[in-house]
């Protein structure tokens, strides 16, 4: 009996497995008994819009047998075992001690070309010249006949440059100018627009520097930009994600609740699991409502990507709300619930009654009218004395606070130590009474 | 061993070590199909990668990248992609790289990528040994669609398969003694690469296994038969009249069919109906699909019944799971549909019985018989009629009456094209009796042909096949530890004798979905052993005579002299 008690088929409610006989008692039952819940309906309407139109096309008794066809058949493929990952060889500590030693020595050159081009900056006056081949020991263009950089012969026409930075030698075309402004904004990001303001006016207002020196301070100068930049749409993300991160907490917990009451336990209330499933809902609107604003967010004509991506996360994001959101348990209605939990007390206290005749006589004690038990039991409320009734009902605040917040981790840990404590008042109570019988 | 799990577990290996942050996922052209074979776009947006990229794609460099994105490079490790990799680095697009190679990369490869990371936007550099096609959980292929260039390895294809295996091995953490069949130069050739590289490896194949398992390579010249037969289950009869490519399939050609189907995805993966029916007979699926229909035509007859608004929640709940179903749906009975189409327009029915009846039984008489009533039908394509003629060339190729000769002639009074009949020499020097060391005819099979015919869509019949791939046969002296050491030699010094518990079979020339489905019985009737398939590629007939096509082009004549009324310039 018990055997056919765990698997059951035919035409079952899918909150309180009931057997209904029929399609049609089914949907009765359904309409009469589970038709709260409105408002994750409420949050569901505008996504499903569209939607709503082709459902209503359909028969949801024939959507149940549907369902029932699909998911209780066995997949013909199946995995016979879970697989581990398999193994993996990392080559990053290589790849990053072979990048170090090139980079150290890249890192230390351009340091030394900003730290020279700061000192450039400085130097005005009819003896310019001289101090920047002081700084930087220009090469002797005597023995130099080609530019390095192009290979044309230097002549009359084409004469020879000296790199301002590296002392090298181009020809005029291969020459880079490196405007005053911008070397300001290279030596000193921040405060460059004011020192510029007092500092004596240029003759001319750039440096010639030879494209080896360039590249090196434009490739520092661009990280550096990119980090200062963070675009709006990393913003909208980090919210989504962060919500989204506290709505899979909730939806855990939320299964862990349903769980819970589904099996008759009491740790939690109704109320809490339907306001849970309240929150979930909210929150499914906000990111519905950020992913909404990342996809309609500007995108320049250069960066077509950024369209598709912004796209691509409207779309993540409406189909996490559906696949994982809307296919969460309804919570169970009042009367569900009465049934569940009488059925479980019932099952509870047989189990009890069996094992432990000590429960037994507790249980007598309890129950029966007038014992000295009872007496104590008073005073001790009257009093207000007892440190137990006093703990108990410290949680009992606690508790009610949590939940008001939501907390209902806390509620869990806390009712546990709710029932610990009401077992040791009862066993308190006992003795007391044996101790007066007995006195007796 | 399931390689469709093995490679998921390396790809949410992949996604999550890269930390949150919304991520664009750059691949090649080979390991896009890697990733396809097991994810759709829609799960992988799941894990935050929003953007696919292929570093092959001619527009690729010239594009613009988005700073603010993370970058998972998944590559091969080929001379080309480093080459591309080395620019990607130089001008970096996104703001960090994590890079992912399929398979074992040189060291020198490593050094010249460090060297071009001037943004230092790299902050991994790993090793994933996925380097091959996950079909189904017991099924992988390489991906090459010919592997022969008169009658031996194409250098290039020998590397791949060599790259493919290693790979393979590696995400199973299996390192197998090597069984090779003696009688193909090709299956040595194979093995001995692959155990070259496992010594040289020595240190990642030191997996702590309790029982050593087996690698078992074959030829596909040795079974000519599977390949060119009619299939009757559904994967295996889609790929045959349709074509699976990296488990899609084109139905643009199919009259009247909608834009959104004119391309479907088969994969077992994400499509339950397909999972349960991928081994059913034509027959059976038909019944299948017509439920589904009936619940579907039922439903818009009554359905206006929804007037509380506990009705249309409970609609709105279920609703996206419904639409995936209906979707999925739609889409099968399209295919089914054309399916059906193609059986009754090419009188499949009656080609494939003739073909059962050749594959599995000795009747010459009236073999040739039937295969001429069918030359004369002119509903009976003229590939089918080459390929019967094909089956009839190599069963009786040695029998005192054979009549070649004169199906030939009848071949060209339907105006079979050159190419076709060229193929029937191609085939007899690619896999007749010379190429081959098991008797492939051996099995007298006194089982009728059995047809049921089962009211299922309108015009879906229900076949049974009798024909089993040698490949059975093969399995079932291996599981019972009777497979002749001088038909499957070992290499190197290995002991021999002993019943390996975990055995991957892999077939140079392609593999069939036909032999796939043994495969997968196999392990369902021994649960003891697990048996994995592979081959350079899953053939379809078509698919299967290209690659003869090519294996013996400029290959001279040898064992078909006597077919003289076939020509070659």
């Amino acid at each position: 009996m018990a055997e056919a008690d765990s698997i059951r088929e035919g035409f079952l409610c899918p909150i309180c497995h009931k057997d209904m006989r029929s399609p049609n008692n089914l949907i009765t039952h359904f309409q009469d008994l589970h038709s709260e819940e409105q408002d994750i309906l409420k949050s569901i309407k505008d996504i499903y819009g569209i939607a709503k139109k082709k459902i209503l096309k359909i028969d949801d008794k024939d959507l149940e047998l549907f369902k029932k066809e699909i998911t209780l058949e066995k997949y013909y493929l199946e995995y016979s075992e879970p697989q581990q990952p398999g193994p993996v060889r990392s080559h990053t500590d290589y790849f990053k001690s072979v990048r170090r030693e090139r980079l150290d020595h890249r890192t230390t050159e351009t340091n030394k070309l900003v730290i020279r081009l700061d000192r450039l900056l400085r130097f005005y006056g009819s003896d310019r010249k001289q101090q920047e081949q002081e700084l930087v020991a220009w090469l002797d263009g005597s023995t130099v006949s080609r530019c390095p950089s192009c290979a044309s012969t230097f002549n009359i026409t084409r004469r020879q440059h000296h790199c301002r930075l590296c002392g090298s030698i181009m020809c005029n075309s291969c020459s880079c100018f490196l405007s005053y402004e911008t070397a300001q904004t290279i030596v000193a990001p921040v405060s460059s627009v004011s020192n510029r303001e007092h500092g004596p006016s240029r003759e001319s207002d750039s440096l010639r520097i030879c494209h080896h020196c360039l590249d090196m301070l434009e490739s520092r100068r661009r990280v550096q930009i990119e980090q200062m930049i963070q675009p709006i749409i990393c913003q909208l993300y980090s919210h989504l994600q962060k919500n989204k991160f506290q709505i899979q907490s909730s939806v855990d917990m939320y299964n862990k609740m349903y769980n819970s009451l589904i099996s008759g336990e009491t740790t939690y209330l109704l109320q809490d699991l339907q306001a849970l499933r309240t929150t979930i809902a909210d929150k499914a609107q906000m990111i519905d409502t950020l992913s909404k604003k990342i996809a309609s967010l500007p995108v320049e004509v250069e960066t077509p990507k950024a369209a598709a991506l912004q796209n691509s996360i409207r779309k993540a994001t409406s189909i996490y709300i559906k696949d994982y959101l809307l296919t969460l348990p309804a919570p169970p209605s009042l009367q569900e619930l009465e049934k569940l939990r009488r059925s479980c007390v019932v099952k509870s206290s047989e189990e009890e009654l069996v094992p432990t005749p000590r429960t037994n006589i507790k249980k007598v004690t309890v129950t029966t009218g007038w014992s000295p038990a009872h007496v104590t039991n008073d005073r001790a409320v009257a009093e207000d004395e007892d440190p137990l009734l006093e703990q108990m009902s410290i949680v009992r605040n606690y508790i009610a606070q949590a939940r008001k917040a939501q907390r209902f981790e806390e509620v869990a840990s806390l009712q546990e130590n709710l029932d610990m404590l009401k077992k040791m008042y009862r066993e308190q109570q006992q003795t007391m009474s044996n101790n007066t019988k007995s006195d007796k | 061993m399931n390689v469709i799990a093995a490679v998921k577990a390396y790809v949410v290996k992949m996604t999550e070590e890269s930390e949150p942050g919304m991520k664009v996922l750059l691949m090649d052209k080979e390991t896009t199909s890697v990733i396809s074979m097991v994810y759709g776009q829609s799960e992988i947006q799941q894990k935050e990668v929003f953007l696919l990229e292929r570093i092959d794609s001619p527009n690729y460099a010239n594009s613009t990248g988005l700073r603010y994105l993370k970058c998972l490079v998944f590559l091969r490790p080929t001379q080309q992609n480093i080459e591309a990799l080395c620019a990607e680095l130089r001008n970096p697009k996104y703001g960090a790289y994590y890079v992912y190679f399929s398979n074992i990369i040189a060291k020198a490869d490593i050094k010249l990528l460090a060297e071009h990371d001037e943004h230092e936007v790299v902050k991994e550099v790993q090793e994933l040994y996925m380097d091959y096609l996950a079909v189904n959980p017991h099924l992988f292929s390489i991906g090459l669609p010919t592997c022969m260039n008169s009658l031996s390895w194409q250098q290039g294809a020998l590397q791949r398969t060599v790259q493919g295996i290693i790979s393979l091995l590696l995400s199973l953490k299996k390192c197998p003694a090597i069984r090779f069949q003696a009688n193909s130069g090709l299956c040595k050739d194979l093995g001995t690469r692959i155990d070259e590289v496992m010594s040289k490896e020595s240190s990642l194949f030191a997996f702590g296994q309790s029982s050593q398992p087996l690698l078992l390579i074959i030829d596909r010249r040795d079974d000519p038969i599977t390949p060119l037969l009619n299939q009757w289950t559904y994967q295996a009869m889609v790929h045959e009249l349709l074509t699976i490519n990296n488990n899609r399939v084109n139905l643009s050609n199919v009259p009247g069919v909608s834009k959104d189907l004119s391309e479907v995805v088969l994969s077992a993966e994400q499509d339950s109906f397909y999972a349960k029916n991928i081994f059913m007979n034509y027959g059976e699926i038909g019944q299948n699909i017509k439920q589904l229909m009936d619940q579907f035509q039922a439903k818009a007859k009554s359905h206006q019944k929804i007037e509380s608004i506990a009705d249309m929640k409970s609609f709105v709940e279920t609703y996206p799971q419904f639409k995936k179903l209906s979707g999925n749906v739609t889409k099968h009975v399209t295919v089914v549909g054309e399916l059906s189409a193609m059986v009754n327009k090419h009188h499949l029915l009656d080609v494939s019985e003739v073909e059962q009846e050749i594959s599995s039984q000795n009747d010459h008489s009236s073999h040739l018989h039937s295969i001429k009533k069918l030359l004369s039908n002119e509903k009976v394509r003229n590939s089918d009629a080459v390929k019967l003629v094909m089956l009839y060339a190599l069963r009786y190729q040695n029998h005192s009456s054979n009549e070649l000769t004169g199906l030939v002639e009848a071949l060209k009074k339907r105006n079979v094209s050159e190419r076709l009949l060229r193929n029937i020499v191609n085939i007899m020097e690619y896999a007749g009796s010379h190429a081959r060391q098991s008797d492939l005819f051996n099995v007298e099979n006194a089982v009728k042909i059995t047809k049921r015919f089962i009211k299922g869509l309108s015009g879906v019949d229900n076949v049974y096949t009798q024909h089993k791939p040698l490949l059975h046969e093969t399995l079932e002296e291996l599981v019972k530890g009777r497979l002749k050491d001088h038909l499957y030699p070992y290499i190197g010094n290995h002991f021999s004798g002993a019943k390996p518990q975990d055995v991957i079979i892999f077939m140079v020339g392609g593999v069939t979905y036909e032999e796939s489905l043994t495969v997968h019985t196999f392990n369902k009737n021994y649960p003891s052993c697990s048996i994995l398939l592979g081959g350079t590629t899953v053939h379809n007939s078509a698919s299967f005579l290209e690659e003869v096509e090519q294996a013996t082009r400029n290959v001279p004549r040898r064992h078909t002299r006597n077919i003289r009324n076939i020509k070659f310039d």
